[in-house]
């Protein structure tokens, strides 16, 4: 026995019972009247179960303490339903199952599909609903969704067949009456039967239902040729009487039949929902579900959809109005768009479309939802997109900053110090983490031939240790993003000179071929990797590409005392602007950049991500003296305003060409043919429209109450509308406004001077308005005087490599940062290094694409057979390493594809939402995954983890 | 899972973990290279058949790759198949 | 009881004729609103519209029935709007039950640039006539108690705009008003016809060539949705399209008002509540170019997982049915209106995942277009040739967005 709650009331069920049974036990109808089917094919049975609603009774077991409603009985609205304390919480987990068949239904000849595929040797899935696995659609992969007992959700991806065994539904009675209680199918009467229900003076109409005592019915009246035809059902609330007549013909007697019960048997309606809904899929039907559909007597009278309470009436009305195709009589009546989608009206509105047009029209289509699982149980195994970190993540936080996502990262928006932000960096230093940036090495025989078809700007004249501005345009010559094209040093024999004692740099043993380094903006690092590759492939050059987004962490230490703060902690010999060198710094070596985006002296130092909060915290102890403050992006962005520096995807737009953008100075059209160079020529033939200038007002624009800035308000002209603001970021030190403005040409193909912004003036101005010549910037160093402050006793980063092989699964799993070697280099060489490998003894060796291996192993060995390979020191990701039953566990929900069977081996691919690289050994299974990500992946992992033991699977 | 895409380095996978690439074919008979540029910039086949097109596994080996898919029902088509 | 039977419009279908002044290939919204505009505002009626299935089975009857102005660059903003406009007249100018109720839209941010994208749409959806404010979190809450605004701890809700204007309306009913409106003043709609071919008379487009004969026409509009590269192609043309599906679902009733529609840019999701009380919720484009009407399930599975971080109360509705429909998109994320460039063939495409709100608007447009021999100003920075003439109208308002 099983006490549930019914609209307040305990009920109680006895064991085996569906909450259907148990409900018609207790003598109540799920939604107050209507045929029951008992087989999950009609919406008569409809309730709501623990706050879930459209539950169909028939399709679950009473279990002690459901809290039923009926909502047919129309209590007032209901209270917001109660929030998930977390979002985190809210998704049913998923259990994803690789198979080569899989059988959805058990019946006799869902067994015996199930039994053949097994006996052929094939590995078999079978789901049926009566074990609480309701399949909700089947879908391409092929994949098959279906819920199960446990109250997860499965994911059943077979290799070779979908086997759709899913019997037949019984055709409901379309009658007046037909709503009343105590209607039910012929299978539905044997169910309550053999429950033990006593149906009272029951009247069987159509075929006799099998395995009915023949005492329980009063009277049976078949249908069809030579017997019977149904008329209506009388009662009130409850049916009193059958009412049937000769079959085709309506003026015949009718006859009454007073009864408790009506047993409809009128007739089987193939369940084919799914194999529809896989009409191009490897799907094979079998038994029932392929026979053809049995079509009704047309409806004369009564309600035809019950889902949306669509009556024959409604359907001669549409009929009558020029509404004749199949899916114009469901749209304008809505009739088959409710829950049971269509299971009831279908076999009945194709029997009314063939009498009124004289043509059997085909069946709407079938679409998922065939049984509908609730919003958290179909986002199962689903992720949000993971917002990335830079390595200095925890360091913002610790400093107390309030984070944003920009670009698809994490990065500091302030630090809650706004002024003090700025002016740390106008007056004293400051450093500012650009993490985010992309980053890319490009090495090989092509690798300047290639680059000079990707930037506008001439490479050849980027000598060796210099770097440049770039702009990457699309093929229409619009701007794809910006970076900066540093060329290696590239000290072959007579280049020593670039060499100082002390100071790291590999590059110069080389010496062979160019090699670049390329950034891009952190919102642009997503695309930049296949964006290269892309068109290296098209214009077939010979080149090698590492992806160092997340290899390399950066910190831009900026502000006129940049210099002095980095000779004090350790910097030998620092560049020149426009220049870049290696560097070692608090014992970190970088690669210093000197440009400048915020105006001021300015070094980017760009080093292996493991040694970023390390060189962070020393930069910043360093620079107590200096009253170093570090600035966020928000600072940052007001800060280039004033030097009139754009930012991709806020001041540009999808149409901005070098020319509106007023970079034709970063173009070179002579120096042969590049990315986007055509178009450049074809749109310079069309008169230009617009240009980005900046604008200069005296005083703040009239805003809206609370809006700090200017950005998107209009330019005017005179009475002309003449743009718009994009980026404007308050006031200066010397109390005027700029901003970045799109401005149109006038009818003359002029651009005005004085416009007004939200009505009041402004100016445009060419060039920047602080520090117009640049002298910030462009500063010559001197350092000599500089001590290094205890930099002797600072010990030198090591890059000594994880020995993998030696580390074994620990609890609970912790995700640590890999120290690691990438290399890059044609797969013949990589083929030759993996055969005869220089490194030590148990480093684990992925070859993580043909021309690309990540080895537990310190970067000092060379490929001997490629020499413009990239080998690095790499800690771009994180690892750890599991259980091989854990492993199993946490990959059967959190990773949708198929892993492989032998070991070892390795995979790749997305793993809880994040993309990872899995090396399967016996035993035990390690997890990489990028560093950003890390973080969130140990989140998910341990959450997964937990759920499942509290699974007790 | 939706369509899965085949890589060659890594296997089946989710749709997701790629990015789709176009593969551009100006009409010969255009010979004005601005003409050809616009085309190349603007234009496409947009086919409603088998094409052959790229994809980047941007969740995996990070490398681009060719396959022939039919755009009306999204059928990976095997190489040998016309 | 269903309210929601139609029980007002009469569609009256007639034999085709072997000569029309205008021949329109696509009996969806554009196509019908082009013949309705033709014969309402100037009294052209010799007009025949063919459709290759049933009046409004392509996208005008899978959309998400979303109407908004709130678009991204000044010319956009101002279509939109006259489109906005008329459908608020719709209903009593055809004297029809549209189910056209105004809720408002809001538009989530989560971030910084996010706050700066939407206080921008304001300002420029208000210069240009477009009503759109900005608001911050404790009005957002206001306007939708439902949405939860520390985005369960994730995605915080910074602030939105706010386009009051927002509305929706029953899309099948739009539809089958305006193939009423042209039917009663003569305009033939033909269903299963499809136009196999376009009769050239030189370098003239002069008609159809359909399933059931030829069909001469002074003016051919091309209106068809999903296979318009198809169709330009007949008059030689290739075009600056490619098709992808776009996915929807619906949930089963929810009991309880949910007011305005509400959209994130950044967690890809936007969803509203229909007269019937089911929750509509639609994203993004799939990636890949397909003409495949097949829904997947990692659609509903991803939208699933990103509304719940706003809507929680989602978590136990049942989701009932999905579904597919395939959108022409542009380059720029605009439509493409006007003249091609052959004689007597005109197109309206491009109109990607934003083409319902701009029905009545782009009908009446290119019925002043045929009817007058000039483009109107309101759609001329639309006309086809602005690629080559560097002219894109690239509208962030309308990327992800529908």
């Amino acid at each position: 026995m099983a006490t549930l709650l019914v609209d307040g009331r305990r009920v109680e069920a006895q064991a085996g019972d569906s909450l259907l049974v148990a409900l018609v036990r207790a003598g109540l109808h799920p939604t107050g009247g209507g045929c029951l089917c008992a087989g999950g094919d009609c919406p008569n049975c409809l309730v709501t179960v623990d706050g879930v609603a459209y539950t169909r009774s028939c399709q679950v077991q009473a279990v002690a303490g459901m809290e039923v409603t009926r909502e047919h009985l129309g209590d007032e609205e209901p209270a917001l339903l109660a929030k998930e304390p977390t979002s985190a919480g809210n998704a049913a987990p998923v259990r994803h199952v690789h198979c080569d068949t899989v059988v959805i239904g058990q019946g006799d000849s869902g067994r015996e599909a199930a039994r053949e595929a097994g006996e052929a040797g094939l590995h078999v899935v079978t789901l049926d609903a009566r074990e609480g696995q309701h399949v909700t659609g089947v879908y391409p992969g092929p994949l098959v969704v279906a819920s199960d007992k446990a109250g997860r959700v499965l994911h059943v991806h077979p290799r070779r067949e979908i086997v759709v065994a899913t019997g037949a539904a019984e055709i409901q009675p379309v009658v007046p009456g037909s709503d009343l209680e105590g209607l039910v199918t012929a299978r539905g009467a044997a169910e309550l039967v053999a429950a033990g229900i006593d149906l009272g003076r029951a009247v069987a109409v159509g075929e006799r239902p099998a395995g009915l005592p023949e005492r329980t019915l009063t009277g049976h009246f078949p249908v069809g040729e030579g017997g019977w035809e149904l008329v209506r059902f009388e009662g009130g609330g409850r049916i009193e009487a059958v009412v049937v007549r000769r079959h085709g013909d309506t003026g015949a007697a009718e006859e009454r039949i007073e009864c408790d019960t009506a047993i409809l048997g009128l007739g089987r309606n193939p369940r084919n929902a799914l194999a529809r809904m896989a009409f191009d899929l490897p799907v094979r039907v079998v038994g029932s579900a392929a026979a053809e559909p049995e079509l009704p007597p047309c409806p004369r009278e009564g309600t035809v959809c019950p889902c949306s309470g669509v009556t024959v009436a409604d359907l001669d009305g549409v009929w009558g109005r020029g509404f004749h195709e199949m899916e114009l009589l469901k749209r304008a009546t809505l009739a088959g768009t409710g829950t049971c989608q269509g299971g009831v009206c279908l076999p009945y509105l194709r029997s009314f479309l063939l009498e009124r047009g004289g043509r059997l029209q085909p069946a709407f289509t079938a679409r998922p939802l065939n049984r509908q699982l609730t919003v958290r149980e179909l986002a199962a195994g689903a992720h949000t997109a993971v917002t990335a970190r830079s390595p200095l993540h925890d360091e913002h936080l610790s400093l107390g900053a309030r984070m944003d996502r920009a670009g698809g990262w994490w990065r500091p928006w302030t630090y809650g110090r706004r002024d003090d932000e700025y002016r740390s960096v106008r007056e004293r230093v400051s450093l500012g983490d650009v993490s985010s940036l992309g980053k890319m090495l490009i090495s090989g025989p092509d690798a300047e031939a290639f680059l000079e078809r990707i930037v506008p700007t001439r490479v050849a004249t980027i000598r060796s240790g210099r770097c440049r501005y770039v702009l990457m345009l699309d093929e229409r010559a619009y701007l794809l993003d910006d970076g900066i094209l540093c060329r290696e040093v590239t000290a072959g024999p007579g280049s020593g000179d670039l060499l100082d004692d002390g100071m790291l740099c590999r590059e110069a043993d080389q010496g062979a071929g160019d090699r670049f380094f390329l950034t891009s903006t952190s919102g642009g690092s997503g695309f930049f990797e296949l964006w290269l590759r892309d068109w290296a492939e098209a214009f077939g050059c010979d080149v090698r590409i590492l992806n160092q987004t997340a290899s390399l962490a950066a910190i831009n230490v900026t502000g006129p005392q940049a210099a002095r703060l980095l000779a004090r902690a350790g910097a030998r010999e620092l560049p020149a602007f426009g220049r870049h060198r290696a560097v070692r710094i608090a014992g970190v070596d970088c690669r210093v950049v000197r440009l400048s985006f915020t105006g001021e002296l300015s070094y980017e130092l760009h080093h292996p991500a493991a040694d970023a909060p390390r060189l962070w915290r020393r930069l910043l102890a360093t620079g107590a003296g200096f009253k170093v403050q570090p600035h966020g992006l928000e600072t940052l962005l007001r800060l280039r305003l004033e030097k009139g520096h754009i930012v991709i995807g806020q001041d540009t737009d999808y149409d901005s060409t070098p020319r509106r953008l007023a970079h034709e100075w970063a173009v070179n059209l002579d120096k042969g043919d590049f990315v986007g160079r055509q178009a450049i020529l074809r749109t310079n033939k069309q008169p230009l429209d617009k240009r980005l200038v900046t604008l200069r007002a005296d005083e703040p624009p009239a805003r809206e109450a609370g809006d700090p800035s200017a950005e998107g308000a209009a330019i005017h002209d005179g009475d002309r509308y003449a743009g718009y603001v994009t980026s404007d970021a308050g006031t200066t030190a010397d109390g005027g406004v700029p901003m970045l403005g799109w401005l149109y040409l006038d009818a003359e193909g002029k651009l005005p001077r004085e416009v007004t912004v939200d009505g009041r003036p402004a100016r445009r101005v060419d060039g920047p308005t602080y520090d117009p010549d640049g002298e910030r910037a462009r500063t010559a160093v001197d350092t000599a005087s500089e001590t290094p402050e205890n930099i002797r006793k600072l010990p030198v980063a090591r890059s000594e490599a994880t020995d993998l092989a030696a580390e074994a699964p620990a609890e609970p799993p912790l995700l640590r940062r890999l120290e690691a070697t990438r290399v890059s280099a044609t797969s013949k060489a990589l083929d030759a290094l993996v055969e005869r490998p220089p490194w030590i003894a148990g480093a684990l060796a992925f070859r993580i694409a043909p021309d690309e291996l990540l080895v537990t192993a310190s970067p000092d060995f060379e490929v001997a057979s490629d020499p413009h390979a990239i080998v690095e020191r790499e800690t771009a990701f994180s690892y750890v390493w599991l259980e091989e039953g854990a492993a199993e566990r946490f990959l059967d929900r959190e990773c949708e594809w198929r892993r492989p069977d032998t070991r070892p081996a390795l995979a790749q691919g997305e793993v809880a939402g994040i993309p990872a690289k899995l090396w399967f050994e016996a035993g035990r299974t390690l997890i990489l995954t990028p560093a950003p990500f890390a973080a969130a992946f140990q989140r998910r992992l341990a959450r997964s983890l937990a759920e499942i033991d509290g699974d007790g699977a | 899972m939706s369509l899965r895409i085949p890589c060659p380095t890594c296997g089946d996978r989710s749709v997701h973990e790629f990015v789709h690439g176009e593969i551009r074919r100006v009409p010969d008979h255009l010979t004005d290279p601005d003409e050809r540029d616009l085309d190349f910039a603007f234009h496409h086949d947009n086919e409603e058949g088998i094409v052959t097109e790229r994809w980047f596994h941007a969740l995996g080996c990070r490398r681009w790759f060719e396959i022939r898919r039919d755009t009306r029902t999204d059928r990976i088509v095997e190489p040998e198949e016309s | 009881m269903n309210e929601f039977v139609e029980r007002q419009m009469k569609l009256t279908w007639r034999p085709p004729k072997k000569s029309y002044d205008v021949a329109i290939v696509g009996a969806g919204g554009h196509g019908l609103a082009t013949a309705y505009y033709l014969a309402t505002r100037h009294g052209i009626t010799n007009v025949a519209v063919f459709e290759r299935g049933y009046i409004g089975g392509g996208n005008s009857g899978r959309n998400t029935t979303i109407i908004r102005a709130n678009y991204g660059i000044p010319a956009a903003v101002r279509f939109y709007q006259r489109s906005v406009d008329l459908y608020r007249g719709l209903e009593q100018e055809t004297d029809r039950w549209l189910m056209h109720q105004q809720k408002g839209i809001l538009w989530m941010a989560h971030s910084e640039a996010a706050v700066r994208a939407e206080r921008m749409r304001a300002k420029l959806n208000t210069e240009f006539g477009a009503e759109t404010e900005f608001v911050e979190p404790r009005q957002v809450r206001e306007l939708c108690p439902q949405l939860d605004i520390e985005g369960g701890g994730r995605w915080p809700v910074l602030g939105a705009s706010y386009h009051p204007q927002g509305a929706t309306a029953r899309h099948d009913r739009v539809v089958w008003a305006l193939a009423e409106g042209a039917m009663q003043r003569g305009a033939h709609v033909h269903q299963n016809t499809p136009v196999e071919g376009l009769i050239l008379d030189g370098e003239r487009v002069a008609g159809v060539r359909t399933a059931a004969g030829d069909v001469a026409a002074g003016a051919v509009v091309s209106a068809v949705g999903g296979h318009v590269s198809r169709i330009a192609a007949m008059a030689g043309l290739r075009l600056p399209i490619r098709t992808h599906r776009l996915q929807a679902f619906v949930t089963n009733h929810y009991r309880q008002q949910f007011g305005p529609i509400v959209a994130s840019s950044e967690l890809f999701f936007y969803a509203s509540q229909t007269a019937r009380g089911e929750m509509l919720l639609g994203a993004e484009i799939d990636p890949q170019p397909s003409f495949s009407y097949r829904s997947s399930h990692d659609f509903v599975q991803d939208v699933c997982r990103r509304a719940l971080h706003l809507l929680p109360f989602m978590a136990n509705l049942r989701v009932l049915r999905q579904w597919t429909g395939v959108c022409d998109m542009s380059p720029d994320y605009s439509p493409i209106m006007g003249r091609t460039g052959v004689p007597g063939f005109y197109i309206t495409t491009g109109w990607g995942t934003w083409g319902f709100k701009a029905i009545p608007a782009g009908g009446e447009q290119m019925a002043e277009l045929i009817a007058s021999g000039e483009t109107p100003e309101l759609i001329a920075p639309f006309g086809l040739d602005r690629f080559a003439r560097d002219r894109t109208m690239a509208d962030r308002g309308s990327a992800g967005t529908h």
